[in-house]
């Protein structure tokens, strides 16, 4: 075998380019309406109560103008009308690959799922389109409480656990794409652990987008019991199709008492999808969330991982690194929503725009009035590889009242004619005296990636770096 | 005393015409009265007034500058007090013109064009025609600046020629007197190539808790090598509306400095832009505010570097009490063809109350390479040890918290390197401490 | 053949013409040193040797062992064995020493192969010992935070661990103290031999009290205006650059 074949995180942008011809069984049409919603739901066989909730959604959706007035004009290019928001072969998520129709479990073989899986994981969710093909979770893990399946099935069969936090974090008016996602969720996650349940081991959700001009709207929805602790790691590609692709999805993480989560993300869409997301946690006393986001692929990425600190001494972390190159805009971020006493914030963000790309970081930090020795800490760095690259950083920072401290800093740098002069002078190209500024730019936030992920965004990485230089 | 049979008399006078029923202060000023007629008032979802009270705003109750008697006049003159050396000053009330010093021989150096705006209009229709008034209000306030342009009467015109240098600051002094009275102080000055200048403008109120609107436009231009430092100590009453609109345009190898001392006003709302416009060019803009009550202090700022080898360097300073806000809300950004830029922007926020809230949001965009970008933005208190070491030495809290608060804005009058300007501005900002219980 | 051999060279910033018609042979196994007053495009030549992109060669050739390197990239210069000691070493914030010269190392390698990473550790720490570095410098940003001493020691590890067959020390004893010129100047010594050929740039004589040079060359406006032993340098030192400055008004 070669060095090649071992690595363990096949999902650069080539290695997603491909698809297979599937024909789905379910096909709502393009095109949104409340009959689009009525089908999901009949399809889904849910109970009334989400469809209700699905309809209003629907009507929120509709009556939410597009945030233009801040956000890129880019978003005007999406066509609601031609987009197919649900596409499913009917099965139900199969507990074991060899059940998977064989073209979809091809798929995630060539993405290296399955291998991982017995590798590091401790359950893997495989969502191909708008359902989950495969979802598993190993027994041991299973039998300590932990519930890990798809989003329909959480609804349907964990209505008492999932009607409490379902749409709380974020509710679906929160922003048009929040309450688009509200009313054709289909896929996502939905996990809880039970009080001190502490899962060793990462689950994992990969999401496929395989059909041309679709909409994946996936759902997931993470309850950390008190004490209990979970790291949770998601992945995406796409194949490059000559029309836009919508990926919007919501994501609700609720951290009780003293619970830690920690959410991955490596995201490596092809550069036709507009991938709007909304992620919010929810921190209890002295509970921990840290979103760890990577965004290298997409056309547009809007992303604003968020931490609501609403018991005493909870913290929050948002680490994110985005890398933007031709015909990109990673539109990235954080918010910090200070509600508790003595909690405290960490924000740290590095971009990189190479070529024509651009990379945005918005941020919003919130201490309201009479809170005591809350914290936050700003940190962004942008750096500029080529003299068409852009880079934009917008915080938003209000602070109440004494005895809260608030800190950013920003900066905006480049990697010098000299450096790359001096490293080329000990023998290297100017690509691989590129790559390893740039590796060097992000390698302290790399380092807080699970090992499996660091080795890969290093790959990914220098794989961007080639032929960014001239 | 004598009645003209053809005046009716009357027992009570007609109530006085508002503001913004008035019109245009003169029919030159009706486009402007016309497009400020068409702008919508601000709203809340507008990104360009994120943050502020837009409710505040309410224009309906002022009235149009009305001109002082001679008794206002002469006590206003005593109360002018600026610095113990200028090259001149001119004085304003209601924008009426009170008076017009020269005390430098400078002044009346071959070429240096010091008058009141509406007799500049007059003598140099040129320069006018080509400075006044000629950025628009990018930040938001252009519904303000378009009020200002259809209501201006007089303010400072100041034509510094090339290779002029004016060693001594002139002062201008801008008054509002009356209960809901309004003013539109102006500032142009215009250094041409090699020329150097330093100007204050003081703006004060008659009262000091009358209500009233100040809407004021300071631009600046720079030549080639010019140097030009703008002081502008605002003290309106605690209880007016103020707007503060500047742009400056720096040209190749010039240096503006600015610094905008913000005491009074009950709600005040300020844009500043700076063009870096051609290579060398430097802009620093520095401000201070002292906030208490229910202040409400709302900055913003632009720095566009147009041109390469371009700097800027912002430091904003903010000490809030009681229930003041503030808001900085600050961006750079860096052309694509301005490389080797050098930008920088600071705002500090010192809370000294459970009840104040400052915002900032310093933003950066940047187009072009080898550029050095940075930004901070820190919010915090009084640190407790700090004070700890003051009061051990025998001083009271409140004492050593003001020498803290005043060691916090001494950095920013630092930076001016102007001793004599600066002593004026320490004991405006000591004026105000001690106003505050 | 086997020497570094610059011939007839005129070299441009900009428009400003620096070097003009310098012509000088290291042969391999011999240290050259090249001394000048400042501003006498002492530093240039180092650059424009290296393939700096802001230095343009308008005439002239520079050979290495017979090949022209003035159509090769920088890169490719430092692999037919050329190297550059820089008067002021970049820092490249991130990038671990370590990392940085196992990269530099594996752009030697034939494709696909990488050095042993133990064999690699066993010689940099070996050269390590020599110039008195501590084992945690290896973990640090390459020269980030650095002192003057430290960046100079490093350039010098660089140098014994790539091994190169021309070095060009610029000015390397700029910012150095007396004991960390001694130890730079041990580390110099022990790559001197039959296989290396060296020139190092000066402006004072007291680094080649450490390294002594078998040859000294005086650099003016751009050309060589005296070549001679290494007692030259000591005439330089005792009666200052003017000496030649007169010399040559004399005989224009």
């Amino acid at each position: 075998m070669s060095t090649a074949e071992l690595t363990q995180f096949d999902i650069d942008r080539t290695r997603g380019d491909f698809r297979y011809d599937i024909k789905h069984e379910f096909d709502a049409g393009t095109g949104l309406t409340h009959e689009t919603i009525d089908y999901i739901v009949n399809v889904k066989g849910e109970p009334d109560w989400i469809r209700e909730w699905r309809h209003k959604a629907l009507d929120v959706f509709l009556s939410k103008p597009m945030p233009t007035h801040w956000a890129s004009k880019d978003l005007e290019n999406i066509v609601f009308g031609n987009i197919r928001y649900y596409l499913a072969g009917g099965q139900k998520a199969s507990r074991s690959w060899d059940e998977v129709p064989e073209d979809m479990k091809r798929t995630f073989e060539r993405l290296g799922i399955p291998e991982q899986e017995r590798k590091f994981l401790a359950g893997v969710e495989a969502q191909f389109d708008s359902e989950a093909v495969y979802s598993n979770i190993k027994k041991a893990v299973g039998e300590q409480g932990v519930i890990f399946c798809g989003s329909t099935e959480g609804l349907i069969k964990h209505p008492e656990i999932f009607r409490k936090w379902f749409g709380k974090v974020i509710p679906t008016g929160d922003n048009k794409f929040s309450a688009l996602n509200s009313a054709v969720f289909s896929g996502g996650s939905f996990i809880y652990v039970p009080p001190g349940v502490k899962v060793k081991h990462p689950l994992q959700a990969y999401f496929r987008i395989n059909a041309e001009n679709f909409g994946q709207f996936e759902r997931t929805l993470i309850i950390a019991d008190e004490g209990s602790e979970v790291m949770y790691m998601e992945g995406c590609t796409a194949p490059k199709f000559e029309t836009a692709t919508l990926h919007s999805a919501v994501v609700e993480l609720v951290a009780l008492k003293g619970a830690k989560i920690q959410y991955v993300t490596v995201q490596n869409w092809s550069a036709n999808v507009f991938n709007l997301v909304t992620k919010r946690a929810l921190a209890h006393e002295e509970a921990e969330v840290k979103w760890i986001d990577c965004n290298i692929g997409s056309r547009l990425t809007m992303k604003y991982p968020g931490v609501v600190l609403k018991g005493r001494k909870a913290r929050g972390e948002v680490v994110s690194i985005a890398l933007a190159n031709d015909g990109q805009h990673q539109d990235t971020g954080a918010k910090m929503i200070h509600a508790a006493d003595e909690t405290t914030s960490n924000i740290v963000s590095k971009s990189i725009s190479i070529g024509k790309g651009r990379a945005t970081y918005r941020g919003l930090v919130h201490v309201p009035k009479h809170l005591k020795g809350c914290k936050n800490n700003t940190e962004c760095d942008a750096l500029l590889i080529n003299s068409t690259s852009r880079t934009d950083t917008y915080p938003a920072i209000t602070v109440r009242g004494t005895g809260n401290s608030c800190q950013h800093e920003a900066s905006v740098s480049q990697i010098s004619a000299e450096q790359i002069f001096y490293m080329q002078q000990r023998g290297l190209t100017e690509a691989q005296a590129m790559s390893l500024s740039v590796n060097g730019f992000v390698n302290d936030l790399v380092r807080q990636f699970p090992m499996e992920y660091s080795v890969e965004l290093k790959r990914l990485i220098d794989l961007e770096m080639e032929g960014s230089v001239g | 005393m004598m009645t003209s049979v053809l005046e009716p008399m009357t027992d009570t006078p007609a109530a006085p015409t508002r503001l913004l029923s008035a019109g245009p202060a003169a029919p030159g000023q009706e486009a402007a009265w016309t497009q400020f007629t068409k702008i919508p008032m601000p709203t809340r979802t507008d990104e360009r007034w994120r943050f502020a009270n837009v409710k505040d705003l309410d224009l309906s109750s002022y009235l149009p500058p009305a001109p002082v008697d001679e008794a206002v006049r002469e006590a206003l003159l005593v109360r002018s007090r600026g610095l113990e050396k200028s090259a001149g000053r001119m004085v304003f009330a209601n924008d009426q013109l009170l008076t017009r010093e020269a005390y430098s021989e400078e002044l009346s150096r071959i070429g240096v064009i010091w008058l009141p705006l509406e007799q500049a209009m007059i003598e140099h229709p040129n320069l006018f025609q080509q400075y006044f008034m000629r950025e628009e209000a990018i930040l938001g306030g252009q519904k303000f600046a378009t009020l200002h342009a259809s209501q201006v009467r007089t303010g400072t015109f100041l034509f510094v020629p090339r290779g002029v240098e004016i060693n001594l600051p002139i002062e201008a002094f801008h008054w509002l007197h009356g209960d809901n009275a309004s003013c539109f102080p102006h500032t142009l000055i215009m250094a041409q190539d090699m020329a150097k200048v330093t100007f204050i403008d003081y703006y004060e109120s008659a009262d000091a808790e009358a209500p009233g609107l100040a809407c004021g436009v300071n631009d600046l231009w720079l030549g080639a090598g010019a140097s030009v430092t703008y002081v502008c100590a605002q003290n309106w009453s605690s209880k007016a509306l103020a707007f503060q609109i500047n742009a400056t345009v720096v040209g190749r190898d010039a240096r503006a400095r600015s610094l905008f001392a913000q005491l009074g006003a009950r709600h005040l709302r300020t844009e500043s832009v700076s063009h870096l416009r051609a290579q060398g060019g430097r802009s620093d803009m520095l401000a201070l505010t002292v906030a208490d009550a229910a202040q409400e202090i709302d900055a913003r700022t632009f720095q566009i570097h147009e041109a390469p080898n371009t700097s800027s360097d912002l430091l904003y300073k903010n000490s809030l009490d009681d229930t003041a806000r503030t808001i900085f809300s600050g961006l750079i950004r860096v052309n694509p063809v301005a490389h080797q830029t050098d930008a920088y922007q600071k705002v500090r926020n010192l809370l000294l109350s459970d009840e104040a809230e400052a915002n900032s949001a310093p933003g950066l965009e940047i187009e072009a390479d080898n550029v050095r970008c940075t930004h901070g933005a820190t919010s915090g208190q009084i640190e407790q040890e700090e004070l700890f070491y003051l009061m051990s030495r025998g001083i009271s809290k409140r004492a050593a918290q003001k020498l803290i608060v005043h060691g916090f804005l001494q950095e920013v009058i630092a930076r001016l390197e102007e001793p004599a300007i600066g002593a004026r501005l320490t004991e405006m900002v000591q004026a105000k401490f001690a106003a505050h219980a | 053949m086997n020497s570094l051999k610059i011939e007839n060279l005129h070299v441009r910033i900009g428009e400003k013409e620096i070097i003009r018609g310098l012509t000088l042979e290291i042969p391999k196994g011999e240290v050259h040193a090249v001394m000048g007053p400042n501003g006498s495009g002492k530093s240039t030549l180092s650059k424009a040797i290296g393939g700096h992109p802001d230095y343009t060669v308008t005439q002239g050739d520079v050979l290495l062992d017979g090949e022209s390197i003035l159509g090769l990239e920088p890169d490719e210069r430092a692999r037919k064995g050329l190297f550059l000691a820089f008067q002021y070493p970049m820092e490249i914030p991130g990038v671990s020493n370590a990392n940085f010269l196992r990269a530099s190392l594996n752009a030697r390698q034939p494709e696909g192969e990488e050095i042993e990473a133990t064999d690699f550790y066993e010689k940099l720490y070996e050269e390590m010992d020599k110039l008195e570095m501590r084992r945690e410098f290896t973990a640090r940003a390459v020269n980030e935070g650095f002192s003057g001493g430290e960046k100079k020691r490093n350039e010098i590890l660089q140098m014994a661990i790539l091994k190169p067959k021309y070095a060009i020390l610029d000015e390397t004893d700029s910012g150095l103290d007396i004991d960390a010129l001694k130890i730079v100047s041990a580390g110099v010594n022990a790559q001197r031999g039959s296989q290396t050929g060296m020139l190092v740039i000066t402006h004072y004589q007291r680094l080649l009290d450490y390294i002594v040079p078998d040859v000294v060359h005086v650099m003016v406006d751009g050309r060589i205006v005296r070549t001679g032993p290494k007692e030259l340098a000591l005439e330089l030192e005792d009666k200052g650059y003017d000496f030649i400055k007169d010399d040559l008004a004399g005989a224009a």
